[in-house]
This record gives structure tokens, C-alpha cells and sequence, in this order.
């Protein structure tokens, strides 16, 4: 056993925060995309959209299928071999795509069944004073839904930012990127993970705080 | 306020590749993770590569950008024209110069096994029959130990990273890397291992290029400079920095 070296922990952890607006910013820009896609989907899989709905069963069972990893590798290294335009995309680029199909996968479903939880009597209340069924979604169901689905979706946005750690296989230094590169070069491994692994933590923290916050605002309407 | 701070950092990522396409420069590849070729302190990247291809960007009037990636990733990088060469030692093989144009030689070097400290059964590349040797993904190294008579008698495991690691931890009973490293990871690291026996293997190490009309173009562009790296002693003045001896001659 060798003691553990806090200087060199001190030295790291501003050299790893300043990877933190590279993983946020990925994580949050395919946090809202993901979002928007998965609320298409989820909605697509309630009302059934004929032939459109197969195609939707297709992307969901395909991006809940493969790996994370072999999602982005097949995007940045496979595609352009096919596409050669698509040599042009960057690895920030390349890591927003994948980490938004692989999660809106997920995300439709959790949107769909919460779609889903919302009670029947709320359809039919809707449908008798005449909405259209664009109307009956867009003002009575998905606000509900929302309230049922923000927890698992916070969830996946947690998911989604150490699904960040992947993008340094794409050429993007992200926290993880940088923490491996300096492991490299001091061969002191625990100290230099365990930076990043407090730091991780600590966001994801903060984001349940905000989660916590949300939920109570979300729920107002149902407070007794 | 955040999301402000998160979307600048993307534009910032975004736009950073697409405005600098202006100057003429040489995306260079590498891992980042190969000490003391190419390793990160302090968020500095530096090493004998970056030393190198530094000298040869002055030579040659190009503007080096550096790419770091996972070791594994830059052959795919290069091959998607994502990066213009790799510099992380990569070593000549019938195989690679099919596929791509090679620069000359820059470091001319020698597998070399390495255990950990105290172990006396691993002696030689020869003692491999039967144990388990790390070797990192997709490097030459692999290859070399699957040329070898006995080679299916010997648990190859290939790695990501962190070979050097899982060695001294006794996971596996030995890795084979390029001797010069090897010697300076010994030096260098506070990891308990030592050099089991003699280099096995001569090999080269040299800067690949797209085997297109353009990429040999290139490669002609740094093999001169490389020629006056050479002819100056500059080549030798930077393997002296992080090696003391030189490492860019054959023995």
C-alpha cells in the first residue's frame, strides 16, 4: 500500500472541471434533442400511425439493442465508409447523434407509458367538450405525462452524462479523456479516476437537487 | 446562466474545427495515453511525438493540430480522413503499407516483454509459452506474438489502456511494448516491473498517410523534412531529451 498522492489530486481537479462545459454541453444539447425526438416517437406509439409505427418499433428495438459504444462506432468510423460526406462530421457532432437516438429510444418508451399512466377519464373528458386529438395531447395529456415521467427522465439525462465518457473514443477530450491522458502520464491511476469520479458525482448531485425542485413545482397541481 | 455557459462551449467546439481550416495544416493523430511518447501533464500534451512533429511543422511550414483519441480509434480516424497521419509509433507492417503510404523510419526500436518485479518464470519472449501477456489494442505488438512458433500456447489479452497497470497487479503475467518505453516506464513509473530478457523483434516506427494522390504528396512534404530533422541532429537532440540515447538510428 502506498499513500495516496492529494497534491497531485489538488493539481488535477482544476485541470478535470475544465472539462466539465465539453460534457455538459454535449449531455444537455442531447438531453433537449433527445427529448423532443422521444416525445414524437412515444406520441407515434400511442395514436399508431400506420406503416410509421413500424418503422418507430424498428428504431426503438435497434437503439435499445446495441450497445452505446457500437451505436457511436458505427456512426463516426462505419458511415462515412458508405457516406463519405458524413467524414465531414466532428466527434462533438458525431457523440450528440448517437447519445440522442440511443436515448430517445429509451425515452419514448418511458414517455409512452406515461402517456399511458395518464387516467382514461381524461381522454374522454377532453374528446366531450370537442378537442381535436392534437388539442387533447398537447393541452390535457402530455402535461400530465410529464409529471409522471420526469423522474425516469432525469434519470436517463444522468445516464446521459456518463454516457459522455465514451465520446473520447471519437476524439472528444471530455473529463474522462483528460483524466486517462494525465493517468498516462503519472501512472497514478486511483488518484487521477477518483478525481473524476468525485466530480461526476458531484454533478449528478446537483442534478438531483434540480430534480428534486422540478418534481415539487410539477406536482403542484396535485398537492393535497 | 448555465445553459448559456454549456451551448458557448459546444459553438466554441463546433466552430473551433471549421475556422482554422484556413491556414495549411496537419491534423495529427494521436493518443495521448503512450508515455513518454505522447502523454498529458497538467493538461499539457508533450512527449517525444509532439517534440517531433513540432520540428517537422517548422520544417515543413505546416500548422500542427493535434487530435487525441483512444489508440484504437486513430487507425479509423485516419482511414475516414478525419486526421491527415498518426503519430504513436506506428510501426511498418506488410499489412499497414498495403493501406497506407508510409513516411521513413523515425524511431527504429524492439519488442520487449516486460513482468513484474521479482517474477523469475518469464525470463524471455520464450517463457511466454503458457501465460497470459497484455498487449494494447490494435498494436503491433499482437501481431508480432501471433508470428511467434508457439503462439497458441500464449493467452494474449488486449487492452485498451493501463497494460503497464494490470501487469504490476499480477491480472496478467507479463505485456510486450516497444523497448524504449518500456525502459522508461520502469524508470518513470512507481509501478514494480522490470525487462524479462533481450528486444525479440527489430521494428519500425514511421508516420502513415493516406495512400491517395494527396496523402503522398504529403508524405513526401514531411519525409524531406524529416531528411533535414535527420541531417540537422534535431532528431537526435529530442531522443536524447526524453530517452538519452538515440533512438532514431538503428542500434
Amino acid at each position: 500500500m502506498r499513500a495516496l498522492d492529494f497534491d497531485y489530486m489538488l493539481g488535477l481537479v482544476p485541470v478535470i472541471l475544465s472539462y466539465v462545459p465539453i460534457t455538459l454541453a454535449m449531455a444537455g444539447a442531447s438531453m433537449v434533442l433527445a427529448l423532443a425526438l422521444a416525445s414524437l416517437l412515444a406520441v407515434e406509439r400511442v395514436i399508431k400511425v400506420p406503416v410509421l409505427d413500424r418503422l418507430v418499433v424498428l428504431f426503438i428495438s435497434f437503439f435499445r439493442g446495441t450497445p452505446l459504444l457500437v451505436q457511436l462506432f458505427l456512426f463516426y468510423f462505419g458511415l462515412p465508409q458508405l457516406l463519405p460526406a458524413l467524414a465531414n462530421i466532428n466527434g462533438v457532432t458525431a457523440a450528440i447523434m448517437g447519445l440522442t437516438l440511443h436515448f430517445a429510444a429509451y425515452m419514448a418508451e418511458s414517455i409512452r407509458a406515461a402517456i399511458a399512466g395518464v387516467d382514461r377519464s381524461q381522454w374522454e373528458a377532453a374528446q366531450s367538450i370537442g378537442m381535436t386529438q392534437a388539442q387533447m395531447m398537447r393541452r390535457i395529456i402530455l402535461p400530465q405525462a410529464a409529471r409522471i415521467a420526469a423522474p425516469t427522465l432525469v434519470n436517463y439525462f444522468i445516464d446521459m452524462i456518463k454516457g459522455t465518457s465514451l465520446a473520447f473514443t471519437l476524439g472528444v477530450t471530455e473529463m474522462m479523456g483528460a483524466a486517462q491522458k494525465e493517468a498516462a502520464g503519472s501512472f497514478l491511476y486511483f488518484e487521477a479516476f477518483l478525481v473524476v469520479a468525485v466530480i461526476y458525482w458531484i454533478m449528478v448531485e446537483a442534478l438531483s437537487q434540480v430534480q428534486g425542485r422540478l418534481e415539487t413545482r410539477l406536482n403542484k397541481a396535485f398537492a393535497r | 446562466m448555465l445553459k448559456s455557459l454549456t451551448f458557448g462551449a459546444l459553438t466554441a467546439a463546433v466552430l473551433g474545427t471549421a475556422a482554422i481550416a484556413e491556414t495549411e495544416q496537419l491534423r495529427v493523430g494521436m493518443s495521448g495515453g503512450y508515455f513518454p511518447f505522447t502523454f498529458v501533464k497538467q493538461d499539457q500534451l508533450q512527449g517525444f511525438e509532439v517534440d517531433v512533429m513540432d520540428a517537422v511543422g517548422k520544417v515543413a511550414g505546416l500548422d500542427i493540430a493535434y487530435e487525441t483519441m483512444t489508440f484504437s480509434g486513430l487507425v479509423g480516424a485516419l482511414e475516414s480522413g478525419r486526421i491527415d497521419t498518426i503519430a504513436n509509433q506506428i510501426t511498418i507492417t506488410p499489412e499497414r503499407e498495403a493501406k497506407f503510404a508510409f513516411s521513413q523510419p523515425y524511431v527504429i526500436d524492439g519488442a520487449q516483454v516486460v513482468v513484474r518485479k521479482g517474477n523469475e518464470e518469464v525470463g524471455s519472449v520464450e517463457d511466454l509459452r503458457g501465460r497470459s501477456v497484455a498487449v494494447n489494442l490494435g498494436s503491433n505488438f499482437e501481431q508480432l506474438l501471433h508470428e511467434l512458433p508457439y503462439a497458441e500456447d500464449i493467452d494474449i489479452r488486449t487492452y485498451e489502456s493501463n497494460i503497464a497497470q494490470d501487469t504490476a497487479l499480477g491480472r496478467v503475467d507479463a505485456f510486450v511494448m516497444d523497448r524504449v518505453s518500456s525502459v522508461q516506464l520502469i524508470k518513470e513509473s512507481p509501478l514494480p516491473l522490470e525487462l524479462a530478457g533481450a528486444p525479440f523483434s527489430e521494428i519500425r516506427n514511421a508516420l502513415p498517410f493516406a495512400d491517395t494522390e494527396e496523402g503522398r504528396a504529403l508524405r513526401d512534404r514531411i519525409d524531406a523534412a524529416l531528411d533535414t530533422l535527420r541531417a540537422d541532429g534535431t532528431l537526435t537532440e529530442i531522443s536524447m531529451k526524453w530517452f538519452g540515447s538515440d533512438i532514431t538510428v538503428a542500434q
